[in-house]
């Protein structure tokens, strides 16, 4: 066991690997219906936009509303780009993620000036601004939304249904998780982390304050792109603009905060949970954001650091008992 | 060999001048002293050097031959100057670990893109950094909290700890900005002797604002004292202690016979 745990230390890739054969046999032992495999496939793509949203919001401290924004235009790439060019996965992908990064950097230049509150503003106008655009334009689909886009086929077999689809979602959200944890665990995480703490302080230290936000940006931004575009393909392949609201941005954002912000894992414990929960109490479908309200000010209340500090603080401490007692020996 | 020069180093806060006009060169090796009753410009001359204000026009400051007058902060910091703060800017919800490791960042190696990949190559260097940041931690006495949450430390610890992450950076130059404040008498000790050994061992140059003047007496080669915003008296430690504007500033003017008789009067 110890030998297992120093492989993975060394080589996390094979974490993946593992991770991935496991997701893979999940449905055909767990899931008795198709909504199951529905459900599996939303979480994916949940996990991708609040492992995204944890780099900007929980590493980098960037208090931003307008995650949400992003996303839809990974969606509208995807979408627009099947609508006019007829374009599948493998093509919408790729350019979602690099037009949402450019998006991303518009985000995030008001971070450069604000800061907290009055940030939150700025993104969350932004976020309104790109839906309202969407809505109100014909190129778009104004309101009717894009329906009918295609779901990708991998030699002749079609992906065509939620239980079909999840062999898709999941191992992008592996790849995207994979890439979110490596980034966070370099430097780079630990620039990011320092500007969250003290923009001053991380400036004397050499971090270039202004690229790494940027930065933080940029990468979410890809991210949530990287969703859309899995999301508009998700069968039966619809986006309308009411997917793309303030409160689509509540949870994403309960979603990081309770799993833990500024917490590796904390995003995607927390996708996984939310959105479970979330479609648990969709019968009481009046009182949901209600809840997930409450949610957030409960946890940062009494669990400031949400699920996964939570976890932490359980192995810190039982380390430190461990080592406390062979001391004494 | 000169390290740090300033010339005619100016800043008006609106009508006030906290630094008026300062010219000081630091010689590689020394360590400076800085003294000053609270409010004449020494953190103010902190500031500006290391690039979180900037200087007014006409001022000039130069750094290992690099002009670094108008330079953003991170830059001058990639040159190799190093600081603390008077109220530290500790990362307070970072691990003690992560807290030193990430005033290391201008020394990594590795670039983005093979960050981003993920490699081994990457997680055997992280692996050399934490292992040379443990070294420093176990320097500064600090080894033993590495794990711990930097806001569980104490005053004492809190001050070692920024101490260690401006020296992550292996520094030319490094600003310490009242580095005893609020320790006891056996803490100031052994802070004197992690200074001392950071020129000896380290090779540093150290500029030391403090006002504890056993610390400042006892380590520092050359003393400059400030009121005012502007530079009172430059020398060695015992000849700045007898200087008479010196002790004009800290204590006030001496009073002659009348001019004694007519303030009791009153």
């Amino acid at each position: 066991m110890e030998k297992f745990k120093e492989i993975i230390r060394q080589y996390p890739f094979v974490g993946f690997i593992i991770a991935f054969l496991v997701l893979m046999a999940v449905p055909s032992i767990f899931f008795t219906d198709i909504y199951q495999s529905h459900l599996a496939s939303l979480i994916c793509i949940n996990i991708i936009v609040a492992a995204g949203l944890n780099i900007v919001k929980g590493y980098c401290g960037q208090v931003t509303v307008g995650h949400v924004g992003l996303y839809a235009v990974g969606s509208y790439t995807a979408g627009c780009m099947f609508m006019y060019l007829g374009s599948d996965l493998w093509l919408t992908l790729p350019a979602a993620i690099i037009v949402t990064a450019f998006f991303g950097v518009i985000m995030g230049v008001p971070s450069l000036r604000l800061e907290g509150p009055y940030l939150a503003l700025a993104t969350l106008g932004g976020a309104e601004a790109i839906r309202l655009f969407i809505e109100n334009g014909e190129f778009f689909g104004s309101t009717y939304g894009i329906s009918n886009i295609s779901q990708p086929v991998i030699f002749g077999m079609a992906f065509d249904t939620p239980d079909k689809y999840y062999y898709i979602a999941m191992p992008i959200m592996l790849i995207a998780v994979y890439f979110s944890f490596s980034v966070l665990k370099s430097s780079v995480g630990r620039a990011f982390m320092a500007i969250r703490e003290d923009q001053i302080s991380a400036a004397a230290s050499g971090i270039n304050v202004k690229k790494y936000k940027l930065l933080a940006f940029i990468l979410s931004a890809m991210f949530a792109g990287a969703a859309g575009a899995v999301y508009a393909h998700f069968p039966p392949g619809y986006i309308h603009p009411n997917n793309y609201t303030v409160i689509e941005m509540i949870t994403f954002l309960a979603m990081v905060v309770l799993g833990g912000l500024g917490h590796i894992w904390g995003g995607i414990i927390g996708a996984v949970v939310i959105t479970i929960v979330y479609d648990i109490t969709r019968p009481l479908y009046q009182y949901q954001l209600f809840i997930f309200g409450l949610t957030i000010v409960f946890t940062i209340l009494f669990m400031p650091k949400g699920i996964g500090g939570f976890i932490d603080k359980y192995f810190i401490d039982k380390r430190f008992k461990k080592k406390k007692t062979e001391d004494k020996k | 060999m000169i390290l740090l020069k300033t010339t005619k180093l100016m800043k008006a806060f609106g009508g006030l001048i906290a630094i008026n006009k300062i010219d000081i060169e630091v010689p590689r090796g020394e360590i400076r002293g800085i003294i000053g009753p609270n409010g004449s410009g020494k953190s103010t001359f902190f500031n500006l050097i290391s690039g979180v204000y900037d200087p007014d026009l006409g001022s000039y400051i130069e750094f290992d031959g690099h002009d670094i007058t108008n330079e953003p902060a991170h830059e001058i910091g990639a040159l190799g100057l190093a600081r603390t703060f008077q109220l530290l800017r500790l990362y307070q919800d970072m691990s003690v670990i992560n807290n030193v490791m990430s005033g290391y960042h201008t020394r990594v190696s590795y670039s983005f893109t093979e960050a981003v990949l993920g490699r081994k190559k990457i997680w055997d260097k992280e692996k050399e950094i934490k292992d040379e940041m443990m070294e420093l931690l176990s320097f500064v006495g600090l080894a033993d909290f590495a794990e711990m949450n930097a806001s569980e430390l104490s005053g004492g610890q809190r001050r070692l700890l920024v101490l260690a992450r401006a020296i992550a950076s292996k520094p030319k130059l490094l600003m310490l900005d009242e580095p005893a404040a609020g320790l006891s008498p056996h803490n100031v000790d052994n802070l004197m002797k992690i200074i001392i050994q950071l020129k000896d061992k380290f090779g540093l140059t150290l500029i030391i604002i403090e006002h504890i003047l056993k610390v400042v007496m006892d380590t520092c080669d050359a003393v400059t004292v400030f009121d005012h915003g502007q530079k009172i008296a430059e020398g060695t430690p015992a000849k700045v202690k007898d200087d008479n504007a010196v002790i004009e500033a800290y204590l006030g003017k001496k009073m002659n016979d009348d001019e004694m008789r007519k303030a009791l009067a009153v």
